[in-house]
């Protein structure tokens, strides 16, 4: 460890695993919108407001339990399943009629959805913040790097992330519902002339890209206050990291999320006054170089 | 025919010029205030307390015989929505009162209608300074703490403890910054040993506040000046706890301490932290006991600072309509000018020079308390007015630029 030390300080070390940890909730709501964006062509504006109830679902079902550990583990299932079931019921009921309109009918649709399912919010759980206390197990902090403290719940974090990371490889490669969609993607009508029933797997690829949102939102919860508009931040920065990564690419959400993470925390420790802007700084970068994404892009 | 439209047209003017008689008949107040998004929560509070205390004064008859009539709009947290909305409710609703918001720059533009359309304006929980600062004037009044005051107040408190190397962090925007340049200037005059180690500031909204907090751990700092606002109080919070910075280096955020910040986090919540503000449901005197009783009973919750806010604002219309004996505006206003009344936490005065509410500012620490299932202040020590306040002369300076 000495060794290490010497060539990277704790600081720094401590700060790129801060930076990992912001990474995944990133990589898993963008992953999610980036899915949905790169076969159905529908820039989902709504998925902030799912990654919001999402959280506010956690919120109802950790609290049905007394155990603060039994509750997250619950919520951690339950909430984007509930997420799941409310984006099934709005893709079926809405957005299977407009798939063949243009981006924009999709996009005010999208918006007007992000509206209504905030104000549904506020009258179904009220305006107080709220908070999901961090479960038991993943309470305080390890002394990770030297004496620099690290939450125990970001450590959870960074192996939550691997994980969905590998269960979409094996969703998007090795089952059907995957391939389809990847062939969706490229060509929706040769998709439907084979003799596939484009509209479920369209439904089956919202639903799972929404789910995703409502993961991201139940993991988040603990960490922060549950609350109306904290959909607005984070799908300014989800679409910002599927542009940078390739629209509808996942492994370029991937490496967005990365970006867009480390680049906060570095910057924060670099300059802490102005560390807001290197996140940004970095997209514009990157979209100088290579305007159409890292990654090659589904559209 | 001729007669029958004549019949008509008389029938349309009278009941025409008859609207206004009518609505002369009530007392009418706009509320202009956020309705929408995260700042709900202090809104509601200003809106139930304002409501209390006008059921009360209605149900007693009303001010000299009229019944107070209460309008709300939405501004959606957006000053030009809410300098229209004001608009609109003069306008349109003849108000004869407007009342809001907790935006400042929402505030700011509202205000400036007020005083073009000559109507009293009294600002619940807005919290520049520069409302009734810079920007101030005859038709505006603060009901609330200002940053100036809730700055040097902490200030005041803060200069008498042994801490040396400050770090000042907080929401990149012109409360954040107002609050933590108050904070810091008064300090740094009161305790001239102090100094500054660092600035960090983040966007308004900020989620995750754990690669900001390890950061200011690193560079070791006796005490941190955190002056975020809204949801950010709460997330600071729990990323002060997971991360264990509220063991290691104490911090002060305005209102961390109050009702608002610490309810939602229940017990988990960190022990520790100092925090001011001018209200505590807990606070013992007997007229507090009264009204949080009554608060409890009309919407079976604990009342938060706004609440309490709302509530001094309605009685200091009613009290100011009772004092002039008729109801006009300016009138109102003469009346209002260096009136004082018993609130539940001690007397309060709307000083004259710039129309700002004095009021007692807590300041305290953040502890458990076994007969509540959430944080409470304690070691709180009371900051008069005469401590915090800026003088008249330095408004009325701040006015002239």
């Amino acid at each position: 460890m000495d060794i290490l030390y010497a060539v990277i300080p704790p600081a720094i070390l401590s700060q790129i695993f801060v930076g990992l940890s912001r990474s995944v909730i990133l990589f898993i709501v963008s992953s999610g919108l980036s899915l949905i964006l790169g076969t159905l062509r529908i820039p989902n504006v709504a998925h902030g407001s799912l990654y919001m109830i999402g959280a506010f679902a956690a919120y109802t079902v950790s609290g049905f339990f007394a155990d603060s550990s039994t509750g997250f583990w619950a919520a951690l299932i339950l909430a984007p399943l509930f997420v799941a079931l409310v984006s099934f019921i709005s893709e079926r009921a809405l957005f299977r009629h407009l798939y063949e309109r243009e981006h924009l009918m999709l996009l005010l649709l999208t918006f007007a959805l992000s509206l209504i399912f905030s104000d549904l919010v506020k009258l179904t759980w009220g305006a107080e913040y709220k908070s999901v206390p961090v479960p038991a197990m993943f309470q305080g902090y390890v002394p990770l790097f030297g004496e620099m403290p690290f939450p125990t719940y970001n450590l959870f974090l960074l192996c939550v992330g691997p994980v969905v990371a590998l269960l979409l490889w094996l969703l998007i490669n090795r089952t059907k519902i995957g391939k389809i969609a990847r062939a969706a993607a490229v060509d929706r009508e040769m998709v439907g002339a084979v003799g596939i029933n484009v509209s479920w797997v369209f439904a089956g690829v919202f639903v799972i890209g929404c789910f995703l949102a409502g993961l991201g939102g139940a993991l988040v919860a603990p960490t922060i206050s549950v609350t109306l508009g904290m959909d607005h931040s984070l799908i300014i920065e989800a679409f910002l990291i599927v542009i940078i990564g390739g629209l509808g690419n996942i492994w370029g959400a991937l490496l967005g999320a990365l970006i867009f993470g480390l680049t906060q925390s570095m910057g924060i420790l670099i300059w802490p006054k102005f560390g807001i802007i290197f996140p940004y700084l970095a997209v514009v970068i990157v979209l100088i170089f290579r305007p159409r994404g890292l990654l090659k892009s589904a559209w | 025919m001729k007669k029958l439209s004549l019949y008509v047209v008389v029938l349309i003017v009278v009941s025409v010029f008859s609207l206004p008689s009518f609505a002369a008949n009530t007392i009418k107040i706009g509320i202009v205030d956020t309705y929408t998004g995260p700042a709900t929560t202090y809104t509601q509070d200003v809106l139930d307390g304002f409501k209390l205390a006008v059921d009360k004064i209605n149900a007693s008859n009303g001010v000299l015989g009229k019944k107070f009539e209460l309008v709300t709009r939405d501004d959606k947290f957006k000053p030009d929505i809410g300098r229209a909305m004001a608009k609109e409710l003069v306008l349109k609703e003849n108000v004869d009162i407007l009342v809001g918001t907790i935006n400042s720059a929402s505030t700011l533009a509202i205000s400036d209608l007020a005083e073009k359309e000559k109507i009293p304006f009294f600002v619940t929980y807005a919290k520049s300074d520069r409302i009734v600062g810079e920007k101030g004037h005859r038709y505006v009044f603060n009901m609330n703490e200002n940053t100036e005051m809730a700055g040097r107040a902490a200030a005041v408190a803060l200069s008498k403890k042994p801490f040396v190397k400050y770090w000042i962090a907080g929401d990149d925007y012109e409360y954040g910054h107002a609050i933590a340049n108050s904070a810091w200037n008064n300090l740094k005059r009161l305790n001239p040993r102090v100094r500054k180690v660092g600035e960090s500031w983040w966007k308004v909204g900020e989620a995750d506040f754990t690669p900001y907090i390890t950061q200011i751990i690193a560079a070791k700092p006796d005490f941190i000046i955190v002056a975020t606002g809204g949801s950010g109080m709460v997330n600071f919070q729990k990323a002060a706890k997971a991360t264990g910075l509220s063991q290691k280096i104490p911090f002060y955020q305005h209102t961390a301490n109050e009702l608002g910040t610490l309810l939602p986090q229940g017990l988990n919540a960190p022990e520790g932290v100092y925090g001011t503000s001018a209200y505590f449901f807990y606070i013992a005197y007997p007229a507090n006991r009264a009204f949080v009783a009554e608060f409890m009973k009309a919407y079976n919750r604990y009342p938060k600072g706004s609440a309490y806010s709302g509530y001094m604002t309605a009685r200091f219309i009613a009290e100011g309509f009772k004092k002039a004996k008729k109801i006009d505006r300016e009138a109102l206003i003469n009346a209002l000018e260096d009136m004082s009344l018993d609130s539940p936490v001690g007397r309060v005065q709307i000083r004259k020079c710039d129309h700002q509410l004095l009021l007692p500012i807590y300041f305290g620490k953040t502890r458990k308390d076994p007969k509540y299932n959430f944080l409470i202040s304690s070691e709180n020590q009371i900051i008069s007015s005469k401590d915090y306040i800026s003088s008249c002369n330095e408004v009325l300076k701040a006015r002239k630029k």
